[in-house]
């Protein structure tokens, strides 16, 4: 598409750059479909920056000050559990507890009913009981409620238990830093062989951005935390820096060659390379929260409790946080951090030498002029979008399509060309 | 990295995959023991799952060897318990004992550390502690030959004189303990009701070291004076903190198994390491009574021969994690290893001393750190709600790619449905295979690779329409689109895998599985994509009517496309017409 007329200054990212010479309004959704770097998401990378970094404050902040509500795991103790079905109706919590009181001639922490439907089970939890203990509360248990077994008859069976030391989830916390630790120094060799050093810190201020982010949220909105919360969030990593990578690939792509040509700036090519993944970024996210979803539904809402529920909560939020971060975070804080660089800021300042004296309006110089770093800002127009699709090609100095415009006879390639 | 410029020979790989899938379901059906299903962890089928974490004094790990020991140690203990299936898996530096169905009560009480060492009584105390110990091994005298005298010839070659020794076991009723004995009413697993709840580790740990530290000066002094308040101060019912954590090589005070003696004892004699084997001999011909043989190791029985020929009339205690199991007194000098311990035994007891000098001596001492036990009817709900929530995932990822990619959603669809097939064939194998069990994390990581999986097309679908933005066919841009696409489905799967494969080597806990299956679908993602679905599109987009954007949902970006060309070249191409996608 080819976008003569810019309309100016393009205040919000999604008021139509007239990015669409169809003469057809083109809404956010389409733009969005199409990809044609609509979204000066570089630009605007201030706005970006403060955002994100007041969450991460506040996150830490809320970690330091209110820390987290951890499970019975880190705690250690004792948690029974049997269908809430008994041979005679419903089990009630009141009719456990005082079975459990005339056992052991304690009260239990707690006793609830989760979950729902057939699946709904009565929790109790306790201090840490020995196995004797724990065997007597199940057979008064049975004795007094009969809970039904799976083939609908009372069975003994039926009752499940679980006991955890106190240290437990500090063993599996600490073995999960471990993990992480490794993880970090194997992918920060692997950005930086595959991409380059920029984009691995970019990569990995996002990915710290995730950690913390998610981690904050389940301290503020108090979230149980449970050693399988603390392995669902060293997956998350890998989603979060998956996410990364794509839209890294399209910038590499997008910039390969770029100091070589004057067509455009780093940051506008890099913004092209994140509106073109931006959908691709949406549309995965979705695609992979959708099953999350359903595990959540199904976890929380169904069992009540338990690794699933865990799993997928903080996968769920996790990869929320991985999207924004791999848009708004990662690239352009790599733009950023590429400015810095003098071949580049002397490439940008001869695109716009150039676009001065062509004095073309159409060729804006788009987004991410990098007044920060440098505070050269010295070009002649501000109107900030979209930089032209029609070229989209082009920018790709090394790629095979430099400038090439596959005809429609471009796919009479070699190779086996069979009617069907 | 330069991909052929032609296009593919779709067909080829297709085959590729159905014989791959063929030959993965030939093993299935036609190896092992042919059935098709994967080996269920206890949380899906029910069962008794314990963890044992070691328990280091030093903070250092134990080693590798010492682990295997005592996962050996405690697997024959849990199949002493006769429940098939059960196993006895190591995890960092835990161990893993599952028994699969209803019968793993038991195990709970399997995992209580066992140190056994030898050392030498000083002094005997009864509890009631009014008048000295008597009833020790001074008699003696009775019970000269039937030793089964396996002479091992260890440095005492050339003795003739039957080595045995018939101690006086009056100071030891070794209890008849089920399972384990050695153990006090099973609650071992409890620590010193210090510290422990408390979270933040190093709080505790410190103040468990300290009190640790401060039992070790009171009891383990060589200071007769502070050895005799240690006795008295010594409480023979409560758990002992010094568990596994008494210096071997200072004195110790400690109760006797049956709780009638305290006794006083020197520094470790002999490790129960160098104990090779021991078993309960019924009644003889000479023995009226039951009797324990016990065969030590080369260096044990140089040390044994050497120590009894010296010590005649002393008595020995096996002390098993600090309380002695029995303390019989020596006969004779007992050369060659092969040493007979007799008391009134009855079956049980000689059995149980038995197996405590057998197994009793785990070279570690654990924890408990987890003991569940899933009730059938648990594993059963929580595979349904696993596989229900899959199900609910898989129709939601096959409803949206459908309405946003219309006919190449139906290859999604069809992609995913076949990396099922190809991921449940594995599955089943590895089971097999690797003992690899299928637990509830597990089918949490099959359940979100789903979304990677899924995602994978998606790289490659939308850089289908970059290309087809700049203008070129449906037809033309596949081959174009695969390549770029290729490379970035690649690396970003190298770095999810990285993630799942240091997730399962470090981890511990429930996580491997889940790391395990994340793992093996990103693999396993990868031959779905580069062998089905790549060659299925490229066959789309060579059929007129497949490749219509009405059904491809490209409509959009073609005419874009349409656009470029013909702003570039003035090119004209069949006009793609088609309606607007529809937006999700």
């Amino acid at each position: 598409m080819d976008t003569t007329g810019s309309n100016g200054n393009a205040p919000a990212a999604d008021s139509g750059a007239g990015a669409n010479a169809a003469g057809r309004k083109s809404g956010v959704l389409h733009r969005l479909y199409t990809g044609t770097g609509a979204f000066d998401i570089v630009g605007k990378r201030k706005y970006w920056y403060v955002i994100l970094g007041l969450l991460m404050l506040a996150s830490a902040a809320s970690i330091g000050i209110k820390g987290f509500n951890l499970s019975l795991e880190f705690e250690g103790g004792t948690s029974i559990s049997m269908p809430a079905q008994g041979a005679s109706g419903q089990i009630t919590t009141e009719q456990v507890e005082s079975t459990f009181r005339d056992t052991l001639d304690e009260d239990p922490s707690s006793v609830q009913l989760v979950g729902s439907g057939g699946s709904q089970t009565v929790q109790i939890s306790t201090e840490k009981l020995d196995v004797q203990q724990v065997g007597e509360v199940k057979t008064a248990l049975y004795e007094d409620l009969r809970p039904l077994g799976a083939n609908g008859q009372p069975s003994a069976e039926a009752i499940s238990d679980s006991a955890v030391s106190g240290t437990w989830g500090n063993e599996i916390t600490r073995q999960a830093l471990i993990a992480l630790g490794v993880f970090l120094a194997l992918v920060t060799v692997f950005l930086v062989f595959y991409f380059e050093r920029w984009m691995a810190v970019g990569a990995l201020v996002a990915l710290i951005h995730d950690v913390l982010i998610t981690a904050g949220i389940y301290s503020m909105t108090g979230f149980e935390v449970s050693p399988s919360t603390v392995i669902g969030l060293l997956t998350i990593l890998g989603f979060s820096l998956y996410d990364t990578v794509v839209v890294f690939d399209k910038v590499k792509e997008n910039t390969a060659g770029l100091l070589s040509v004057t067509r455009r700036t780093y940051p506008e090519a890099a913004n092209l390379a994140v509106n073109q993944s931006l959908m691709r970024s949406i549309n995965t996210s979705v695609i992979a929260l959708l099953p999350v979803l359903g595990l959540l539904v199904v976890g929380a809402g169904l069992l009540g409790v338990g690794v699933l529920r865990d799993l997928a909560l903080v996968q769920g939020i996790g990869m929320i946080a991985g999207v924004f971060s791999s848009l708004l975070l990662a690239t352009p804080l790599l733009v950023d951090l590429k400015m810095r660089e003098p071949k580049y800021r002397a490439q940008r300042d001869k695109v716009v030498q150039r676009r001065e004296n062509r004095g073309e309006a159409g060729e804006q110089s788009g987004t991410g002029e990098d007044t920060s770093a440098t505070g050269t800002d010295e070009r002649p127009k501000r109107n900030g979008s979209a930089p032209r699709m029609a070229g989209a090609g082009a920018a790709k100095g090394s790629g095979p399509s430099e400038q090439a415009r596959p005809s429609g006879k471009a796919q009479r390639r070699s190779g086996t060309r069979r009617r069907r | 990295m330069a991909p052929p410029r032609g296009q593919i020979r779709p067909a080829r790989y297709l085959l590729a995959f159905v014989v791959i899938l063929l030959g993965i379901y030939s093993l299935v059906f036609f190896t092992g023991d042919r059935k098709p299903t994967p080996e269920l962890g206890i949380d899906l089928q029910g069962g008794t799952r314990v963890t044992l974490t070691a328990r280091t004094t030093s903070g250092k790990p134990p080693s590798d060897e010492s682990l295997k020991q005592a996962r050996q140690i405690i697997e024959q203990r849990v199949n002493g318990l006769g429940v098939s299936g059960s196993e006895v898996t190591i995890d960092g530096t835990n161990l893993i004992i599952t028994v699969p169905g209803k019968d793993g009560e038991q195990a709970k009480r399997l995992g209580q550390t066992a140190e056994l060492n030898l050392r030498q009584v000083k002094q005997a105390v009864p509890v009631s502690a009014t008048q000295g110990g008597q009833g020790q091994g001074g008699q003696g005298g009775q019970g000269q030959g039937g030793a089964s005298q396996q002479g091992d010839g260890s440095g005492a070659s050339g003795q003739d004189d039957p080595a045995n020794t018939a101690p006086q076991a009056a100071a030891q009723q070794a209890q008849a303990q089920q399972q384990d004995p050695g153990q006090q009413g099973d609650s071992g697993q409890q620590q010193d009701s210090s510290g422990q709840q408390a979270p933040g580790q190093n709080g505790d740990d410190a103040s468990r070291a300290e009190r640790i530290e401060q039992l070790k000066k009171l009891r383990q002094s060589e200071n007769p004076a502070i050895q005799r308040q240690a006795v008295m101060a010594l409480d023979c019912s409560a758990p002992d903190p010094l568990r596994g954590n008494a210096d071997p090589n200072k004195p110790l005070v400690a109760c006797g198994q049956d709780g009638e003696r305290k006794y006083i004892l020197e520094p470790v004699l002999i490790p129960g390491t160098q104990i090779s084997d021991a078993n309960s001999a019924p009644p003889g011909q000479q023995k009226p009574e039951w009797t324990v043989n016990l065969n030590f190791k080369q260096q044990g029985s140089q040390t044994w021969a050497d120590f009894t020929s010296q010590n005649v009339g002393e008595q020995v205690g096996f002390v098993l994690d600090n309380q002695v199991v029995s303390a019989p007194g020596i006969n004779q000098a007992i050369v060659g290893g092969n040493t007979q311990i007799e008391g009134d035994f009855t079956q049980e007891e000689a059995d149980n001393l038995a197996n405590t000098l057998k197994y009793g001596s785990l070279p570690l001492a654990f924890d408990q750190s987890t003991a569940e036990t899933v009730s059938p009817t648990l594993g059963i709900a929580s595979l349904e709600a696993a596989l229900l929530a899959g199900g609910i995932g898989l129709i939601l990822v096959a409803g949206y790619c459908l309405v946003y990619y219309r006919l190449l959603g139906l290859l999604t669809i069809l992609s995913l449905v076949l990396s099922g097939a190809i991921v449940y064939g594995v599955l089943v194998l590895f089971g097999r295979w690797i003992g690899f069990t299928l637990d509830l994390p597990g089918m949490a990581g099959f359940i979100i690779a789903i979304g990677i999986t899924a995602d994978s097309f998606i790289v490659f679908f939308e850089r289908l329409k970059d290309e087809i933005r700049e203008g070129r066919t449906f037809r033309s841009a596949v081959p174009r689109s695969w390549a770029r696409a290729r490379r970035t489905i690649l690396s970003a799967d190298t770095v999810s895998f990285l993630a799942a494969g240091v997730l399962y080597l470090l981890a511990v806990g429930q996580v491997k599985g889940f790391a395990f299956t994340l793992g093996m679908s990103t693999v396993l993602d990868l031959i779905v994509v580069f062998l089905v679905t790549h060659p299925l599109v490229a066959l789309a987009s060579r059929n007129k009517f497949l490749s219509r954007p009405g059904l491809s949902g490209l409509g959009a970006v073609q005419r874009m496309g349409e656009r470029a060309r013909k702003q570039r070249q003035g090119n004209q191409q069949q006009s793609a017409s088609g309606g607007t996608p529809k937006e999700a």
